[in-house]
C-alpha cells in the first residue's frame, strides 16, 4: 500500500525531552567518546552532537507511524540523516520541545521516501536547539514502479 | 592546528559486535532486533545477518568530526547517507577531509569504510573554525 502523500506538511503533537547527565554519559560511552566533558560531574558537562538521536529518531517516527491514515509499514530502512544545531550544545537539565513533521513523500522506483523533520527548541528560551531530518525508505510500496518523484 | 582544504580528520576505527550493538540500542533507545537478534535478522536483514545501527555509524563519523572541530560547540551540522549495511563482527573506519573554508566555516566530506572495502556511509559536516 502506498503512503498517503496528502500527509506532507502535517505536524504531529510536540513532546518534551529532559536532558540528563547520566543519559549523556551512557550515550558517550556507547560511542567510545573520549572528551571528558561528556562524562563530567561538573558544570562543564555537554552532550555530543548526535546525542539528539536519543530523543528524535525513534520517538518522532513512532508518533508519525502511529497515524492510521498515513499507511506506514514495517518494510523500511533508514536512508539518510542530518542534524542542524543551534548556538550551543545540549547540557544536563535542558528541556527541549520537539515537533515532528512530514516534509516530503516521494517515490523512487518501487520504493517511497518519507522525510521526517523534528524541530527542537529550548523550552525556557524558545531558541533553536537542534533540527533532526531523517529520510526513511519504505521498500516496495510505491504506487507505480516506473516513475520517479511522483507523489506530492 | 591549522586547517586548510585537504586537511584530514584523525580517523575513528570501531569494531561492531553484540556488545557495541546492545550498548548503542540501550543508549539511543533503538531496540530494533535487526541489530542484535540473529533469528530476526535472518528474516529481514539485507545481508541475512545482524547489522549495526545506521545511527551508530553516524555517531562515529560525528565523533571524528567533533574531535577535529575541538568540541560540540563548533559543530554546526552533520548530514550522512547510509550507503551500505555494516555487518556485525566487522570493523569500520570513519574519517573525512576538509573540502572548503569560507566565512569561518569549514565543510568536511565524511566517509565510513568497512574492512571489506565497501563504503557504508557518506556525508558532510560543517564546523566553525
Amino acid at each position: 500500500m502506498a503512503l498517503n502523500a496528502s500527509k506532507v506538511g502535517t505536524s504531529y503533537p510536540s513532546y518534551t525531552y529532559e536532558v540528563s547527565r547520566e543519559k549523556i554519559r551512557e550515550y558517550a560511552i556507547a560511542l567510545g567518546e573520549t572528551d571528558p566533558r561528556y562524562t563530567s560531574a561538573g558544570d562543564d558537562c555537554v552532550a555530543p552532537p548526535t546525542f539528539a538521536a536519543c530523543f528524535t529518531v525513534m520517538r518522532g517516527s513512532a508518533l508519525i507511524f502511529a497515524d492510521d491514515d498515513l499507511g506506514a509499514h514495517h518494510k523500511l530502512v533508514h536512508g539518510s540523516h542530518a542534524f542542524r544545531f543551534g548556538n550551543r550544545p545540549l547540557r544536563p537539565g535542558d528541556e527541549v520541545v520537539c515537533t515532528p513533521k512530514i516534509t516530503d513523500i516521494s517515490a523512487r522506483g518501487a520504493n517511497e521516501m518519507m522525510t521526517i523533520e523534528i524541530e527542537c527548541q529550548f523550552d525556557d528560551s524558545g531558541e533553536h536547539a537542534v533540527t533532526s531530518e531523517a529520510v526513511i525508505v519504505f521498500l516496495g510500496s510505491a504506487p507505480t514502479a516506473d516513475t520517479s518523484e511522483v507523489a506530492q | 592546528m591549522s586547517i586548510e582544504v585537504g586537511t584530514e580528520l584523525e580517523p575513528v576505527v570501531q569494531a561492531s559486535n553484540l556488545t557495541t550493538s546492545t550498548m548503542y540500542a540501550g543508549a539511543s533507545g533503538d531496540f530494533n532486533p535487526l541489530h542484535y537478534d540473529q533469528d530476526f535478522a535472518g528474516q529481514v536483514s539485507p545481508t541475512g545477518g545482524i547489522i549495526a545501527h545506521g545511527m551508530f555509524s553516524m555517531g562515529l563519523a560525528s565523533r571524528a568530526l567533533t574531535a577535529f572541530a575541538g568540541g560540540p560547540e563548533n559543530v554546526l551540522e552533520v548530514s550522512v547517507r547510509f550507503t551500505r549495511p555494516w555487518p556485525l563482527g566487522t570493523t569500520s573506519t570513519f574519517g573525512g577531509t576538509v573540502t572548503e573554508i569560507e566565512d569561518g566555516i569549514a565543510t568536511v566530506q565524511l566517509w565510513g569504510d568497512n574492512e571489506d572495502g565497501t563504503r557504508i556511509l557518506r556525508g558532510t559536516g560543517r564546523i566553525a573554525v
